[in-house]
């Protein structure tokens, strides 16, 4: 490996060099000599830049050698965004999550209301399960179609662990012992417009429930509150989305006025709250009308939850 | 010699053929019939070769009258394009039709087991694919790539040949992108590249077999029994940009509408199609569960980054450690 080599005989040439200046300038062998009073350290600038080389010869060849799970989560990436994600979720959204004491162990299947234009909520609710109750219990969220498939959304998504949302996926995950976010709603909950906010719109068919019900795994309601104000659609133009391939083209107070910046969801209170798990007792995947009944029961759960979140956020003011 | 099995190998000259073909022959209890359109340089003298040309209308008969004359009980089916050409009539006559043909002379003939090469590009890349496609999902195939249409009309008349000779073994084997240090096709010189383009704004998640261990699992199919349909591919997946730096190459991130217009330099995307047809599938996910390959032909030697390697190493694309 001629690589490595070369950058360590440059790094010692660059010691030596630094030892040799310093000499000369002043006039004797560097270190403390013997009788003198120790100075201030000075401040080596050949380590400084030859630590500043080595990163930017580096910086466009970054090999990451951790090993990525079968669904394309960088864990390794994730380590390295900890502090990112906290600070994200600790001072610009303010999260606060309550309910997590009760949400039993082992793969869960966490329903939640989506909103907002990008994932923030699928991804804070997945961060902050995962710095409650330690790394191996991150739940993977689910994302639609149009969204893991976008550019550039795509290769950051899946390597923070989104995953598109369909039934094979969400079975791999759950039956491998791995807990799933799911958004029922889907493009419909994404694509709210202020009017329409908290107020959540049919859960599909009722997958999420049968693939709970299937597995035997227990359903957990979950509700964000806030992430309708992060990106708030004041209307939605649909003949320029088809063609820019996107479900909807909306219209924020930031985006499209600000360009990319527009995408930097305003910094709203986000409340979490976990419910205890669906009771979901000896019910038969099979019956289609089970199947219905729990749905709603799940959504009306969850639009409950809303409702309380909503009014404790107007009592605090 | 009355305990020797004759197996029938279409398709010497591509890199899996002619390997397949050096393993049978090597086995005293094989005897191996060939069957290409030209004999192969340096074709083991063992190797009963026929040149038939199985775009011809009646080719059906010929290799018929081949499979009785030499007693065939295995027949296995390679007989597709490395790549696609830009000659799209002749590849779908030799793939689809060449298939048809091979398929009813082995009906004919009394073929007892057939094995099928297919690949699992036939599912398609698409957008709405889930993470990992297992053998029930349909093949969809792509719309831009006329050689992956030919494979998805091919196992159609595979699969309903196998419909209608219920007592017969069909074996389907769809193998994933193979790389190790032998491939010369057109994925090997993707990578191979100074600069390597890909689409901006993706990474999707590529899957790739060692060429032993796709080999093994086809000479496995060719000497035991093992009726069905499975997926072969290697353990793992690794984004496509991890891939072309690990082969010690500079990515070139191209937006995808201009590539789309590109569609008239070929060159560009090495193959007679559209872009598109080739690039989709650096573009979307078309990653395949090898779980039911993986117990019937047992595990692989290799995982998608150790075949990868291989490839790199014996390139010399770069200095490995």
């Amino acid at each position: 490996m001629s690589g490595p080599r070369s950058q360590d005989l440059l790094d010692e040439a660059l010691a030596d060099l630094g030892r040799e200046i310093r000499e000369r300038f002043d006039g004797r062998p560097s270190g403390p000599g013997e009788g003198e009073e120790p100075k201030a350290p000075d401040v080596d600038v050949f380590a400084i830049f030859g630590e500043l080389r080595a990163r930017t010869r580096t910086l466009g060849m970054r090999e990451r050698r951790g090993e990525l799970d079968e669904f394309g989560m960088d864990p390794e990436w994730i380590e390295q965004l900890r502090p990112a994600l906290s600070l994200l979720a600790s001072r610009w959204f303010r999260v606060r999550a309550e309910g997590l004491a009760e949400v039993p162990d082992g793969p869960v299947l966490f329903v939640a209301n989506r909103s907002g234009l990008l994932p923030w909520d699928g991804l804070l609710v997945a961060h902050q399960l995962a710095s409650v109750r330690g790394e191996a219990a991150r739940p993977r969220f689910l994302v639609a179609d149009w969204l893991i498939t976008l550019p550039f959304a795509q290769p950051t998504l899946t390597r923070l662990g989104a995953v598109r949302a369909c039934r094979e996926n969400a079975e791999q995950l759950l039956r491998s012992g791995r807990s799933v976010v799911a958004f029922p709603e889907g493009v419909k909950g994404a694509s709210k417009t202020w009017g329409e906010r908290y107020k959540l719109q049919r859960f599909g068919r009722g997958g999420a429930v049968r693939l709970g019900l299937d597995l035997g795994v227990p359903i957990v309601p979950v509700s964000v509150v806030g992430a309708e104000e992060t990106q708030p659609i004041l209307y939605k133009v649909e003949s320029l989305a088809r063609a820019s391939g996107l479900p909807f083209l909306p219209i924020t107070p930031t985006f499209p006025w600000l360009g990319p910046l527009g995408f930097v969801p305003l910094p709203s209170r986000l409340d979490f709250a976990f419910g205890h798990p669906l009771d979901v007792e000896d019910s038969d995947p099979r019956d289609e009308l089970v199947v219905s009944r729990l749905n709603e029961e799940l959504r009306s759960r969850i639009q409950q939850m809303v409702d309380a979140g909503l009014a404790a956020r107007r009592e605090a003011g | 010699m009355s305990s020797a099995t004759t197996v029938a190998v279409t398709g010497l000259r591509t890199e899996l053929g002619s390997r397949l073909v050096a393993r049978l022959t090597a086995r005293p209890d094989v005897v191996v019939v060939g069957i290409d359109h030209q004999r192969p340089w340096g074709l083991d003298a063992a190797v009963r070769f026929h040149g038939l040309d199985l775009t011809h209308p009646t080719a059906d008969a010929d290799v018929a009258e081949v499979l009785r004359k030499e007693d065939v009980t295995v027949l296995v089916h390679l007989a597709f394009r490395r790549e696609p050409t830009p000659d799209v009539e002749s590849d779908h006559e030799l793939e689809t039709l060449g298939s048809l043909h091979v398929l009813d002379a082995c009906t004919a003939a009394g073929v007892s087991r057939v094995v099928f090469a297919s690949t699992t590009m036939a599912y398609g890349a698409r957008p709405d694919n889930p993470n990992y496609l297992t053998e029930d999902h349909p093949l969809r195939g792509h719309r831009a790539a006329h050689n992956v249409q030919n494979r998805v009309e091919a196992e159609g008349l595979a699969s309903e040949w196998a419909r209608r000779n219920p007592d017969r073994c069909l074996t389907v084997l769809r193998h994933c992108w193979t790389l190790g240090p032998g491939s010369r096709h057109a994925m090997a010189r993707y990578f191979a590249r100074p600069v390597v383009p890909m689409l901006m704004g993706y990474d999707p998640l590529i899957q790739l077999i060692h060429e032993d261990d796709c080999l093994r699992a086809f000479e496995r199919a060719t000497l035991e029994s093992i009726p069905g349909v499975y997926n072969l591919v290697g353990r793992g997946v690794q984004p496509l940009s991890r891939l072309i730096r690990h082969a010690g190459k500079r990515v070139l991130p191209v937006p995808a509408p201009l590539m789309h217009r590109l569609r008239y330099a070929p060159s560009f995307a090495q193959t007679g199609d559209e872009p598109d047809g080739f690039y989709d599938f650096l573009r979307y996910l078309w990653v395949a569960d090898g779980s039911r390959g993986f117990a019937a032909f047992g595990e692989p030697d290799y995982t998608t980054k150790e075949a990868f390697t291989a490839f790199v190493s014996e390139r010399k694309l770069r200095e490995m450690q």
